[in-house]
């Protein structure tokens, strides 16, 4: 397993523990959603993984290596890409230097990573001398996301991402996370979003109260008839995209 | 009107030196978010290391400003490193308090080291140049100029160095550069070494103009203060933007007002513009 969190407890200094038990995993190219009422700790699960919290006990492995516990910088070093739910630009900064903040650590290719960020992405090409701030909310997602791609993670954590968009700004970009994990990621998505977020996924875990309450194929948890009720509004999964095909 | 173009003159000369430690001002407050009132010691430290660079060892100006700049930032490094720091986890106002404690020591050692007495230069003697109507000083046209020069290379770093970028995105967003790889300890440092080169320079200027003495700093810390206040505390350009405002400010009040009056125009400049612009001419909301 190319992600593998195991037995995360955590949560904020000088606050009871938010996150009691919670195990993630992800292979490459592996699409896994992560999902749970508000309060579960899904959001605090990924800074537990992505080293912004400092977790009280657990693992987390990137390819075998153990970095629980280790500095954000240890972790992005490591190869892993965090996309938070908000603030995830630097607002001030143009969209190209965010692009070039992305690869800090290993800036020799930057240019041609740039470049690849500006094909994938033809919007970021054409703001590339604009502030970040001045960005609309699905157009900063897109640039978060492709900032995170630009260190060339092995594995990639995402939180909300499609958080405030409209349905058609999130629809294409879950169409290109799908992408982004096919050419070898391993993607752990934390989504409010649950419907097409499993729609798009190959796994699922579902969180409550800070600890895993179910897992299992994205098409069974979406199937299962209490996540349905609790999460997805009573209504039934439809396979409308093929996850193959963004 | 001979007198107002004068005044603009000297306006703009005095308002490039006040830019220059107010970059350093900003720049440090953009990245540790604390108000660092030691600058002005910090400019005083630079301009006696300079003065000696050029007076004992027979340095030209632009080497004793370098000289004037690299002693300032490593004083600066210095206070963080053995005070500053530690002070921070009270939080910024304890940082400012510890700050403002050591700018008196800082004094008190220049003072301990050269005396009371002025100190000037070492200077060739030059005539004033007439520019139509205005009259400028040679040193202060060759301060203009470095002040000028070293706001360009500062917004060369900052735009094209990986290590300016990374200043600029601890300042937009900590916990993101760290996700980034940012080494949030790294660009503190030279954050403060930047910026208390940057005071060092501006207090060697201010010493070529005119003259040194241990209060040469202390003079300028309200002005450098109102500066990077008007312009926005957090913003680069904010602070130059608002270093010119002031400086021309000052200048036309003396037009009007005996120049002790001076400092209560900045101070007046830092309510008028903060009613209409609460984050300053260039600078964010706060955070």
């Amino acid at each position: 397993m190319l992600l593998d969190a195991t037995g995360l407890v955590g949560g904020y200094a000088s606050a009871e523990h938010i996150v009691k038990g919670v195990t993630l995993r992800a292979d490459a190219g592996e699409l896994v959603t992560v999902i749970g009422p508000n309060g579960a700790g899904k959001s605090t699960a990924l800074k537990l993984v992505s080293g912004l919290l400092r977790p009280a006990e657990g693992q987390v492995r990137i390819a075998g290596e153990d970095l629980a516990g280790r500095s954000p910088q240890a972790l992005a070093r490591a190869g892993l890409g965090f996309v938070p739910q908000e603030r995830n630009v630097f607002a001030s900064l143009s969209v190209a230097e965010n692009l070039e903040m992305g690869c800090l650590f290993e800036p020799r290719d930057a240019k041609a990573r740039a470049a690849e960020a500006f094909r994938r992405f033809p919007i970021l090409a054409e703001k590339r001398r604009a502030l970040a701030g001045s960005l609309s909310g699905g157009q900063r997602q897109i640039l978060a996301v492709a900032m995170a791609l630009m260190g060339r993670p092995k594995a990639l954590l995402l939180d909300e991402p499609t958080a405030g968009l409209s349905p058609a700004a999130a629809h294409e970009l879950f169409a290109y996370i799908r992408g982004i994990a096919q050419d070898g990621l391993a993607i752990l998505m934390v989504e409010q979003n649950a419907l097409e977020a499993l729609d798009r996924s190959d796994r699922a875990y579902v969180l409550v109260d800070g600890r895993n309450h179910l897992d299992g194929t994205a098409s069974a948890v979406a199937g299962d008839p209490d996540i349905r009720r609790l999460f997805l509004g009573g209504r039934q999964s439809k396979p409308a995209h093929s996850k193959g095909e963004p | 009107m001979e007198i107002v173009l004068q005044a603009l003159a000297n306006g703009i000369v005095s308002g490039s030196l006040l830019a220059v430690p107010a970059l350093g001002f900003s720049a440090i407050f953009a990245v540790l978010r604390y108000p660092n009132f030691a600058i002005g010691s910090l400019a005083t430290v630079g301009a006696y290391a300079a003065w000696s660079a050029n007076t004992a060892f027979g340095a030209p100006v632009l080497v004793a400003i370098g000289a004037g700049a690299a002693v300032a930032g490593l004083t600066g490094i210095a206070l963080e490193a053995v005070a500053l720091d530690r002070l921070g986890r009270g939080g910024p106002l304890m940082k400012a308090i510890g700050s403002l404690a050591a700018a008196m020591i800082l004094e008190n050692v220049v003072r301990f080291g050269f005396g009371n007495d002025l100190h000037a230069f070492d200077l060739p003697l030059a005539r004033d140049v007439m520019v139509g109507p205005v009259r400028v000083g040679p040193q202060q046209l060759a301060g203009l100029a470095v002040a000028l020069a070293v706001m360009a290379a500062v917004w060369a770093f900052l735009s094209l160095t990986s290590l300016g970028r990374s200043m600029r995105a601890v300042a937009d967003n900590p916990d993101l550069a760290r996700l980034k790889g940012v080494s949030p300890r790294l660009v503190s440092l030279v954050t403060v070494f930047v910026g208390a080169a940057l005071c060092g320079i501006g207090g060697t200027l201010v010493g070529l103009d005119a003259s040194l003495d241990p209060l040469v700093g202390g003079r300028i810390l309200l002005s450098v203060f109102a500066a990077a206040v008007v312009g926005g505390l957090d913003s680069i350009p904010g602070a130059v933007a608002g270093a010119f405002l002031i400086g021309i400010a000052e200048e036309f009040t003396v037009l009007a007002l005996a120049p002790a009056y001076r400092l209560a125009v900045s101070f007046a400049v830092i309510f008028l513009v903060l009613s209409f612009r609460p984050a300053g001419i260039l600078g964010r909301a706060a955070r």
